[in-house]
């Protein structure tokens, strides 16, 4: 009976079954191992693309103090840029945040995943997608290239028919969900696959982007939902789940939540035209765009507000566990560099900003101190609770602070170079003087890479220390864990 | 109201709804205005075969990654031309079966100077060959990527072939660099890239 008490009787205090009854968590999602397979397949591929894609990254900050290091055409900077882009957003973050959403939505919806089966399927073509996407990248066939939406509609096709895949798997299990309302959590997650089918429609439907300037009035709306209502929703709807389930303890508003939620729908679909200000596209986008850039900002105080406030009380707990801080690194970056974000659409700083190298540190502290952050504090927290296996502290730790620290290294120079950078094309100084400038901020960028680069080599091995136990293992184990209850 | 925490019907379709009436005023809405508003600038003609195929080279190569294609409507952007208007991109169609859009020419960085006018400011085909080949060989800080495959060095050129009359360092140790059809391609393309004057030289957004 108590395996099928609704988890979430009420909305404002959803709590981990755990903290009352450790017994009623409900067996059919926690110790499933058809799903843990599934589950830790999403985090394997994940990380293997996110050692593919960000080991390019790393090569590309080499090319640019060493141009003339190789000069194979399928390894030239221009064809592997959106190689390293596509593998990170597409590869990495996107299979690591549908992974653990295929745990999230059932375990707050307090029942199985709908189809596993289906979640193989999205899997294998998320993962040729992506594969596919790379060869043609580096063999030179592209979409025309809009940032992010550089693989060839084919490519495209199949990955987003995945995604309407995880979409109706996760839809069907929430509307069979043994709980009255539906957790927070779930309107983030799926609605960010509701929002990444129409973005991804729309970005490739070709009729009204014939000319380059329609083209990129939708490549502005494609770049910036892409990011921000596929990856930010998934993220923080994760988070919802993972923060309070660590701590021990119900969300601190689910109001603000919801606020943060019908915001980020409202102001954030407002603003994509931010990213061509100045450009020759009609001045009124660009400036409702600016306009709500700034709207944005109640949008991020009241979810990290929120997150904040959920651990107030608890800050030695979080810092103690290297799991909890990847998640407050993560929504200290989603305020911060969303701020920043909001701050560079404004038109007297995108005046020096635009262009420059500066954009490039933007969107790795967004992509990772945010994004990925948040991911490696789900994954932390997850695998060890599925497999019954957990990294080393000391390992974990080593990837932490790598990571923390090689994204300071990498991104700091990069501002202060791009704002040089700027500046000096606003004093009217020849053009190589901006890139004689940076030389020395890209080699601080190559550094701060290479230790992102083994920090992630380092999260790999802990993936593979989290893997599944045989199933023999597994099963001597639940013997002994039950015959531990019953004692 | 109170019954969207319950009812998923009923969230999952405002969620839906609600985005695509957004998505439509703020992106397909401005785009298909855009696409009925697009007029050539007049005198100007549209690319030729070649330099469509410079194009296919420029977008696939991935030049975008690197040099804009807009000249804003500021100082500081006065070296590379006159401000950018929509019609100095009615020439750029669609580019075949897997690229049935626009090419993303306007780019959203300067890693390289931008190239909206690139024609007008480096008229030399020469110079653009060398610079192709290994831009340090005419730029010496330059850090953009050589592109040795779009050339071939042999013995003797025939008549037809384009010799890159390149010297020095850079220069194939022994035969002559010849520009395959690439190359010439990509060059006519950019050599293309040439702002019309326009008969106002002032260009108000308002």
């Amino acid at each position: 009976m108590a395996v099928n008490t609704p988890a979430v009787s009420d909305r404002h205090s959803y709590r981990e079954t755990k903290t009352t009854t450790p017994a009623a968590a409900p067996p059919h999602v926690e110790r499933d191992p058809q799903v843990t397979r599934l589950i830790y397949a999403y985090m394997g591929f994940a990380t293997f693309w996110l050692l593919v894609g960000t080991f390019i990254g790393e090569y590309l900050g080499i090319k640019f103090t060493m141009p003339d290091l190789e000069q194979i055409p399928w390894l030239s900077f221009g064809r592997l840029r959106p190689v390293h882009t596509n593998a990170v957003f597409w590869g990495w973050s996107s299979l690591a945040l549908i992974g653990l959403a295929l745990f999230v939505v059932p375990k707050t919806s307090n029942r199985r995943l709908f189809s596993p089966r289906l979640g193989w399927l999205s899997l294998v073509m998320i993962n040729v997608a992506v594969l596919a996407g790379t060869l043609t990248l580096m063999a030179g066939i592209n979409n025309g290239g809009g940032e992010y939406r550089e693989y060839i509609w084919p490519v495209q096709l199949v990955f987003a028919s995945a995604v309407i895949i995880v979409a109706y798997n996760l839809i069907r299990t929430v509307a069979t969900r043994r709980v009255k309302e539906i957790y927070i959590s779930n309107w983030y997650i799926v609605a960010a696959f509701l929002w990444t089918i129409v973005v991804v429609v729309i970005g490739y439907t070709p009729f009204f982007q014939t000319n380059p300037i329609s083209h990129s009035v939708i490549q502005g709306y494609f770049m910036h939902m892409g990011v921000g209502m596929w990856f930010t929703p998934l993220a923080l709807g994760l988070t919802y789940y993972f923060l309070p389930r660590l701590l021990n303890k119900p969300i601190y508003s689910y109001s603000l939540g919801a606020l943060a939620f019908w915001t980020q729908m409202l102001f954030y679909t407002l603003i994509g035209a931010h990213h061509f200000v100045f450009a020759p596209v009609p001045w009124w986008i660009q400036t409702i765009a600016v306009i709500f850039s700034v709207g944005m900002l109640i949008t991020l105080v009241a979810g990290t507000g929120n997150f904040l406030l959920t651990m107030k009380g608890s800050f030695r707990k979080v810092f103690r566990s290297y799991t909890l801080l990847f998640i407050l690194a993560g929504i200290l970056a989603y305020f911060f560099w969303s701020a920043q974000g909001s701050l560079e659409a404004l038109r007297t700083l995108n005046l020096a900003w635009h262009f420059t190298n500066f954009t490039v540190a933007h969107s790795h502290l967004t992509m990772y101190g945010f994004i990925a952050f948040l991911i490696w504090g789900g994954i932390y927290a997850l695998l060890p609770q599925l497999t019954q296996r957990a990294p080393s502290r000391f390992l974990v730790g080593t990837h932490f602070w790598l990571a923390l620290i090689g994204l300071g290294v990498y991104s700091i120079p990069l501002m202060i170079g791009g704002t040089m950078q700027g500046l000096s094309w606003i004093a009217g100084a020849p053009f190589i003087e901006s890139v004689i400038t940076m030389m020395p901020f890209w080699i601080w960028r190559a550094v701060g890479g290479s230790l992102m680069f083994i920090s992630h080599v380092v999260f790999a091995y802990n993936v593979w220390v989290m893997r599944p136990v045989t199933q023999t293992a597994q099963a001597t184990e639940t013997a002994a864990a039950q015959a531990g209850v019953t004692a | 109201m109170k019954n969207i925490h319950s009812n998923h019907r009923l969230l999952f379709s405002t969620i839906l709804i609600g985005f695509i009436v957004l998505s439509v005023a703020l992106a397909v809405g401005p785009a298909i205005w855009v696409e009925q508003n697009m007029q050539p600038i007049e005198g100007t003609s549209p690319l030729t075969e070649l330099e469509k195929e410079g194009l296919k080279i420029y977008v696939g190569e991935g030049c975008v990654g690197c040099h804009s294609q807009q000249i804003r409507p500021l100082e500081m952007d006065s070296p590379y031309g006159r401000a950018s208007i929509p019609a100095d991109y009615a020439h750029h169609g669609p580019l075949g079966p897997f690229g049935p859009y626009a090419p993303g020419v306007l780019g959203t960085q300067r890693t390289g100077p931008d190239l909206a006018d690139v024609g007008t400011r480096q008229p030399s085909d020469v110079w653009q060959y060398i610079h192709l080949y290994n831009p340090r060989a005419v730029v010496p800080d330059s850090i953009m990527p050589g592109y040795p495959w779009l050339f071939e060095v042999v013995e003797e050129a025939g008549p037809d072939d384009v010799v890159v009359p390149i010297t020095g360092e850079y220069a194939p140790d022994e035969g002559q660099l010849v520009a395959t059809e690439k190359a010439q391609a990509l060059v006519a393309y950019m050599l293309a890239l040439k702002q019309a004057p326009l008969e106002s030289a002032e260009v108000s957004h308002e």
